[in-house]
């Protein structure tokens, strides 16, 4: 199996600040199109431990066709696949627009069929092993009742171009003032420990979670202005009714005037429904 | 370019499995586990640690596991990117009542049905005869601008709940002419022509009364006869096979067993005294001022009959019933027909319903109602004065005008008149029309004549899943909706795209589909019409 895909992922992280001198892999982040994904669990449960939790966006492999529960890839926030890569946790793998397609060696090509054979032998053996009759009779006569895998994350069979990375600096996001805010928003809040969500369906920017959003309902409902415009009287209203009907918390976030060498600091106001009574 | 030689320093980076995991594969469960309740706050304790890590543990594991499937189970394909598609290698499955299409002699997947199909575990695709996973899937079937990652959601969370969904087309949407005479089952079957039935016209099976009588004119004779009938003027109650007294009798006679002894008409064709011209020779009569007509051009004045004289029997009257009508003057009728004798009239009548007309006392009421303010026409000195309807128009003009006269000149002469004038009748409704300077405006209205942009397209056509058992992919017949795909990043679809949309998509709703990580929400734009209060 041609594994010259793992050199690329066996990058070692510089940052090991606390961890002794373990390892770690950098988490691979693709992009499809414009839009970062995670596809090997792993990669999955370390952006989770690091806090980043993004959304499951195919279909499950258990059952695919019920929309409940979906399962890899997961798709990442932009700020999300950003903030991975300036911690240097991650980078972005992707593949390399000028190269062809590789031609491939037919010794590949038997090289992977060479793996059926041998994965049907062994499923063979095992179904002897275990004496169920039927089973035994089928899989030791015909190959196509063996059991093959259709990989989730990609196998590295050397057919499609290969992958390279990329430098953290061309993280490919626009530079606008409002994704700018956005990010600050992000950083904030996650540094506070929060878990943060995508919050399109509740007109905000993110749903922001105290702890692991498996087992907790959100809090707040963030929504990111600019510091400096004036928000309409009616739109605060909307959003303040909106945030009332579904029980959170509204916040609008603004980050602050960007000083050099100074963190910059990010406003926070709360709205809340309350009566007079 | 990686050096193929180093061997991999960590366990597996891919995530293969080995023999044996694929053995147990097979005894895998299928169900999802329900997921528990959630916390408000997390306290720290124990409990909840726990509770989480069963959570996580649980949730990896769905996640975590890969398609295992029987080989022989698997549709085999491959992919091709110069079409854009995907190629079939074995033959297709259930799936191919709903998706796929045929090109080459071969069953093929666009890459989006191909890349569900291969989430669900269904098919295979190779490239360059190696398989592909679902990543490469992935990043290769949904690099175009019609088919990106964000339409792919939406295909396939549609999919998942159980919808047919197939890539629209906007020259197959039947046109609004087409829709008007209920064409679009036929329009797609291609192929299939629909033959005008032919049938010679049927003979004329009424026996004519006597001269004048109301036409029953055929329209198979007409037709059959289109090619000499000439366009004079005549009153409509003649027959038109009298008119055209061609000598070519074989466009007359369609079936040789029409023998109607009775009909006039016939003999009238082989009479000798019609000349090649179609003279019309026996319509003519004394005191018509166009005594000579044979040979006279067609479009002549219409000669001129005086109807005070030719009597038409009133055979419908209560009153009179006379038991025989005189034989007509003999120059009414065609050739040398001579006097055809007196007519019993009592057979004509029993054809005819001759009941009295009995009204319930309430209707008789409102017949006088009716009547009370009902000034006969006829009787109006003006209007018998009239003597064709040129000049009776132009005495109903003349009437209107003078009731406009007396409209005050500051309110009507100037560059503003009011919009309705009081002594004009008209009906609540049209008055509120009338007056009303804000006027409602329909989707579809000045939608053909405004251009689409390119940023926002009709991506796909959605049929409903209890359509699926019948579901025809030659004959989808009318879908429950057509979907656009945008996201909250983006514009908010200005008026322009609504009606661009809508009139591209005929009278199919169409469903603006947002996808936002991972979420959709649907949004429809439809007409709505302030109820009018005509109460008062």
């Amino acid at each position: 199996m041609d594994l010259s895909e793992a050199n690329i992922t066996k990058q070692v992280s510089k940052d090991d600040a606390g961890e002794g001198s373990m390892a770690r892999e950098l988490i691979k982040i693709n992009f499809c199109g414009s839009t970062p994904l995670l596809w090997r669990t792993e990669d999955l449960k370390a952006a989770r431990e690091l806090g980043f939790v993004g959304t499951l966006v195919g279909s499950l492999a258990r059952q695919p066709r019920q929309n409940t529960r979906l399962g890899r890839p997961l798709e990442l926030l932009l700020e999300e696949g950003r903030l991975m890569a300036d911690m240097e946790r991650a980078a972005v793998s992707g593949l390399d627009s000028k190269s062809e397609d590789p031609e491939v060696s037919p010794a590949v090509v038997e090289q992977y069929y060479a793996g059926l054979e041998n994965s049907f032998q062994e499923q063979s053996a095992l179904a002897l092993e275990d004496r169920k009759m039927t089973l035994t009779r089928v899989l030791t006569e015909k190959q196509k009742a063996m059991s093959v895998q259709l990989c989730t994350a990609r196998a590295g069979l050397a057919h499609c171009p290969q992958e390279r990375q990329f430098l953290t600096a061309d993280w490919p996001m626009p530079q606008d003032e409002r994704c700018k805010c956005r990010f600050q928003v992000f950083k904030d809040l996650r540094r506070r420990g929060f878990y943060l969500t995508s919050a399109g369906k509740f007109g905000g920017d993110y749903l922001v979670y105290p702890g692991d959003p498996l087992r907790f309902h959100a809090h707040f409902i963030a929504v990111c202005v600019s510091m400096d415009e004036s928000m309409p009287l009616c739109d605060v209203l909307a959003i303040a009714r909106l945030g009332s009907n579904v029980k959170k918390t509204v916040l609008l976030c603004s980050s602050g005037e960007s000083q050099d060498d100074e963190r910059e600091e990010v406003v926070y106001t709360s709205l809340q429904w309350s009566g007079m009574a | 370019m990686a050096d193929q030689n180093k061997t991999a320093e960590v366990k597996s980076s891919n995530e293969l499995l080995s023999p044996s995991e694929l053995f147990e594969a097979r005894t895998r469960s299928h169900k999802i586990p329900v997921r528990g309740q959630k916390d408000f706050l997390p306290s720290g304790s124990d409990q909840q640690r726990e509770r989480l890590q069963q959570s996580l543990q649980e949730h990896w594991k769905l996640v975590s596991e890969e398609r295992v499937e029987r080989l022989g189970n698997l549709v085999k394909a491959v992919w091709i990117p110069s079409d854009q598609r995907v190629e079939l290698l074995s033959p297709a499955g259930k799936f191919w009542q709903t998706m796929g299409f045929s090109a080459h002699g071969k069953q093929c997947l666009h890459p989006e049905e191909a890349l569900y199909l291969m989430e669900c575990g269904n098919l295979q695709v190779f490239y360059k005869d190696l398989p592909l996973s679902i990543q490469e899937g992935y990043e290769t079937f949904l690099c175009s601008k019609t088919m990106s990652i964000h339409h792919y959601k939406v295909f396939g969370h549609l999919k998942r709940l159980g919808y047919v969904v197939t890539r629209f087309d906007p020259s197959r949407v039947p046109s609004q002419y087409e829709r008007q005479l209920n064409l679009a089952q036929s329009r797609e079957r291609p192929g299939r022509r629909l033959k005008r039935k032919r049938s010679l016209s049927p003979p004329s099976g009424h026996t004519e009364t006597q001269e004048g009588a109301t036409a029953m004119g055929t329209e198979e004779e007409r037709d059959g006869n289109r090619e000499e009938e000439d366009m004079n003027p005549m009153p409509e109650d003649t027959n038109p096979k009298l008119k055209d007294t061609n000598p070519k009798p074989e466009n007359i006679h369609p079936k040789p067993e029409d023998t109607n002894p009775d009909d006039t008409q016939m003999a009238a064709q082989d009479d000798p005294s019609t000349t090649a011209e179609g003279c019309r020779s026996w319509w003519s009569k004394g005191g018509s001022p166009h005594p000579d007509l044979p040979g006279q051009s067609q479009n002549t004045g219409s000669p001129r009959w005086d109807f005070t004289s030719i009597s038409f029997p009133d055979l419908g009257s209560r009153h009179q019933h006379p038991r025989s009508l005189a034989s007509p003057d003999p120059c009414l009728l065609p050739g040398a027909v001579g006097s055809v004798g007196p007519c019993d009239v009592v057979p004509w009548l029993n054809r005819l319903n001759l009941r009295e007309v009995r009204m319930s006392r309430r209707e008789q009421e409102r017949e006088r109602d009716r009547d009370r303010y009902h000034r006969d026409v006829n009787l109006d000195r003006e209007v018998q004065r009239c003597r064709n309807w040129t000049e009776y128009r132009d005495l109903l003009e003349r009437r209107s005008r003078r009731r406009h006269r007396d409209r005050p000149a500051h309110l009507w002469e100037g560059e503003v008149t009011p919009l309705h004038d009081p002594s004009q009748v008209c009906l609540t409704g049209e008055l509120m029309d009338k007056i009303s300077v804000v006027k409602s405006t329909q989707l579809f209205e000045g939608a053909s004549s405004l251009k689409c942009s390119n940023e926002w397209r009709i991506s796909f056509n959605i049929y409903q899943p209890d359509t699926v058992a019948e579901f025809k992919k030659s004959t989808p017949g009318k879908p429950y909706s057509r979907m656009c795909v945008c996201s909250f990043s983006g514009p908010v679809p200005d008026l322009q795209t609504l009606k661009v949309l809508a009139f591209q998509s005929g009278d199919v709703p169409v469903t603006y589909a947002v996808e936002d990580h991972g979420d959709i929400s649907f949004y429809c734009f439809k007409n709505f019409q302030i109820p009018k209060d005509e109460s008062f």
